[in-house]
């Protein structure tokens, strides 16, 4: 049995689990306030506060760190990498201190908590599928103009999580299926996984379809209207594109649940907005049918909206025709993290070399 | 035998008038009058051209010994007007004020209904437009962006795709109101619309920039990295929407919006023409399938149109990529004047009643 210690560190919190083999055998979660994190800039002062409070969590729950066989942590916005499990190095470790990563972002030092507690444990560190995996095809990266380029940025981990799934219920291994994953949470990436390489996505910070708190693609000159209009600042109009655009947008609220229960009140308003969004995610999966070139194994429809009934049937009804669709609902950063040590332990997968 | 009816077709472009006879769906003449710059900047608007163009017109009619005075109506290309659904329309007080306002925008095409009511005064005859760019039957679920300050727009190639649509259909021995379409004009900008039944359901906004890029506009871009571009400082509005529509796309990857100088490097072996190149096929597919689910996969028929379809090697990569979805009908290049004529041609022959701008 392989013990696999997982570390997760999120904006508010720092989300620790042991998986004996694909199970979980428990989790934790140490939750920061506010002013507990007013006093950082760079997300890696915040490394020795985090390290201490697991340390102290791992001594209060009795935790030998001799019994772990690995130590997991989230994989952050690096430099584009490969789909897969990665032993985390010296050289990843520099990176992420030096700062050479594509955004800030307090994912980056779980790669580095998994190294400092996997020394004490005397076992290898990894990380897993971060959001910088790119595996795009040369004409994928093209925009429309040359000052821009498509860029690869995701949601691997249960991307990649939900794939491996599928081929299993597929009865397949992930390397002969060509799949499309449609991560439905906060932010909506959609992709065509062929043979196990993820040759294209929308990019949930620059296109495709509108999300619960994105507004994906726009038409470029209304936008570059609005830009030069003088009314938004630049940090406004950001906001407008990635955290405060799509539904909360239109509707005030970012949360699906409310706006199926106006919708079922009778807000017409609220239907428009919810169905244009099932009706951009569909127009999104069936683009990414055409760089699959009509050969799709099955769509998968994953991450918290995937719980939503009603959206999800205004998406099957207009994509059905293309490959059968799976809905696995939510997500489970944890368990994906553990899973992709346990494919590598097991040697079902090999591991990377950043 | 039913009456045969004797139409004026007129279509202005940005450096060209067109002027051309039918006889029903017969042309019996057409010509083609280039017009330089230096002749064109004379005029401060473009619905100043008028007279110039309509002078030009007659020249040609004359040299040529085209007799007009028995003409049953004139029918002139439709213009920047407000969004009006789809049909053969009179030119009236309220469309000639609207087109030379140039209040929706200047472009050549507004002087299509303009010219084409002046000569038809002359002869006395009827004037009409036929699916101006405006023509807009977009459903409301379309027209969501994905911000409240931007609504997605109806603004396409609307002459061309509906008279391809109509023709695919009467070569299945169909009505077009009875068939689903997802159909593409592929010229200097590209449109993928989705014909339902007779309306287009939702277009990429080829003008407004959305969709694939095309030989000189860039379709969608990344809308968080041109946000960046915006606040730069580097370019001016103008600049940078000059960057997205016209001196965008193929052009500026390429530096030309010929497609058969593309092909010429890519011959000589330019990866980088074979990469743009490629890359146009695929973004037009990827609007293909797109559209598809709009149909919900109940599509009838692909239809390729416009002046890029000239190209077979194009036409093939995109074929790869989306035949799984329907039927590929291909149509060369465009018949905007056939268009016209043809469109006014329903309305004299009582098929069609004219619509009321």
């Amino acid at each position: 049995m392989y013990r696999i210690l997982v570390i997760n560190p999120g904006s508010t919190s720092t989300k620790i689990a042991m998986y004996e083999d694909e199970k979980e055998a428990w989790s934790e979660t140490i939750t920061y306030r506010k002013e507990d994190l007013d006093g950082f800039n760079r997300s890696i002062e915040q490394l020795e506060m985090r390290r201490i409070d697991i340390m102290d969590l791992l001594k209060n729950r009795g935790v030998d760190l001799k019994m772990v066989s690995a130590v997991v942590g989230r994989g952050g916005p690096f430099r584009p990498l490969g789909s897969g499990t990665y032993l985390v190095d010296e050289k990843l470790l520099d990176d992420i201190k030096m700062g050479n990563v594509q955004a800030d972002h307090i994912s980056n030092i779980g790669a580095v908590l998994a190294h400092e507690l996997a020394e004490k444990a005397g076992v290898s560190a990894y990380f897993v599928d971060p959001v910088s995996v790119d595996e795009f095809e040369p004409i994928a990266r093209i925009s429309g103009i040359p000052e821009l380029e498509r860029i690869s940025l995701l949601h691997t981990l249960n991307i990649r999580a939900t794939a491996y799934r599928a081929a299993r219920d597929l009865g397949k291994s992930l390397t002969e299926i060509n799949l499309i994953v449609a991560h439905l949470g906060g932010g909506i990436s959609i992709c065509p996984i062929r043979k196990g390489r993820i040759i294209d996505v929308n990019n949930a910070n620059e296109g495709g379809p509108f999300s619960p708190e994105r507004s994906g693609s726009l038409p470029v000159s209304s936008l570059v209207k609005l830009c030069y209009s003088g009314k938004f600042s630049f940090e406004e109009m950001k906001k407008r594109i990635v955290g405060n655009g799509g539904l909360v947008a239109y509707l005030g609220t970012n949360d699906s649940r409310e706006v199926e229960r106006r919708i079922e009140k009778g807000d017409e308003d609220a239907r428009l907005i919810y169905e244009a969004m099932a009706y951009q995610i569909a127009k999104e999966i069936g683009a990414m049918s055409s760089v699959l070139k009509g050969s799709v194994d099955c769509i998968v429809i994953t991450g918290g909206l995937a719980n939503s009934v009603m959206l999800v049937e205004w998406i099957k009804e207009r994509i059905s025709f293309i490959a059968p669709v799976y809905i696995y609902g939510g997500e489970n950063e944890m368990e994906a993290l553990a899973h992709g040590v346990l494919r590598v332990l097991r040697k079902e997968e090999m591991v990377k070399k950043y | 035998m039913a009456k045969s009816f004797r139409i004026l077709v007129i279509n202005p472009g940005s450096t060209s008038t067109k002027v051309a006879l039918y006889e029903d769906k017969r042309e019996i003449f057409m010509s083609s009058i280039q017009h330089s710059e230096k002749e064109l900047q004379k005029f401060k608007s473009i619905s100043d051209q008028h007279q110039f163009r309509v002078g030009i017109i007659e020249e040609a009619l004359k040299i040529n010994s085209i007799e007009i005075k028995n003409i049953d109506c004139v029918v002139g290309r439709g213009g920047l007007l407000r969004p009006i659904p789809s049909g053969t329309y009179r030119v009236n007080k309220k469309m000639l004020s609207d087109l030379k306002s140039g209040k929706r925008g200047e472009h050549a095409s507004n002087l299509g209904g303009i010219i084409a009511h002046d000569i038809a005064e002359m002869v006395g005859v009827p004037a009409f437009i036929v699916d101006p760019v405006v023509v807009d039957e977009m459903e409301p679920v379309a027209r969501i962006s994905g911000i409240p300050e931007i609504e997605r727009r109806s603004i396409f190639h609307a002459l061309n795709q509906k008279a391809i649509a109509r023709r695919v259909a009467a070569e299945l021995d169909k009505e077009y109101e009875e068939m689903n379409l997802v159909v593409v004009h592929m010229g200097g900008g590209i449109s993928v619309g989705v014909h339902k039944r007779g309306r287009v359901i939702d277009v990429n906004n080829a003008f407004d920039g959305d969709g694939p890029f095309a030989p000189e506009r860039a379709g969608g871009v990344p809308a968080g990295q041109l946000l960046e571009l915006c606040f730069s400082g580097k370019y001016t509005k103008e600049e940078l929407k000059r960057r997205l529509v016209g001196n965008a796309g193929m052009v500026a990857y390429l530096g030309t919006n010929d497609m058969r100088k593309t092909k010429e490097m890519i011959e000589k072996g330019d990866q980088k023409a074979r990469l743009i190149y490629e890359a146009m096929s695929y973004q037009i597919a990827k609007e293909i399938g797109a559209c598809a689910t709009v149909l919900k996969g109940r599509v009838d028929g692909i239809v390729l149109s416009g002046g890029l379809t000239y190209d077979d090697e194009l036409v093939r990569m995109i074929k790869e990529r989306v035949r799984w979805i329907a039927r590929i009908f291909v149509s060369h290049g465009e018949k905007e004047m056939m268009a016209l004529a043809e469109g006014a041609l329903r309305v004299l022959r009582g098929e069609e009643k004219p619509k009321v701008y």
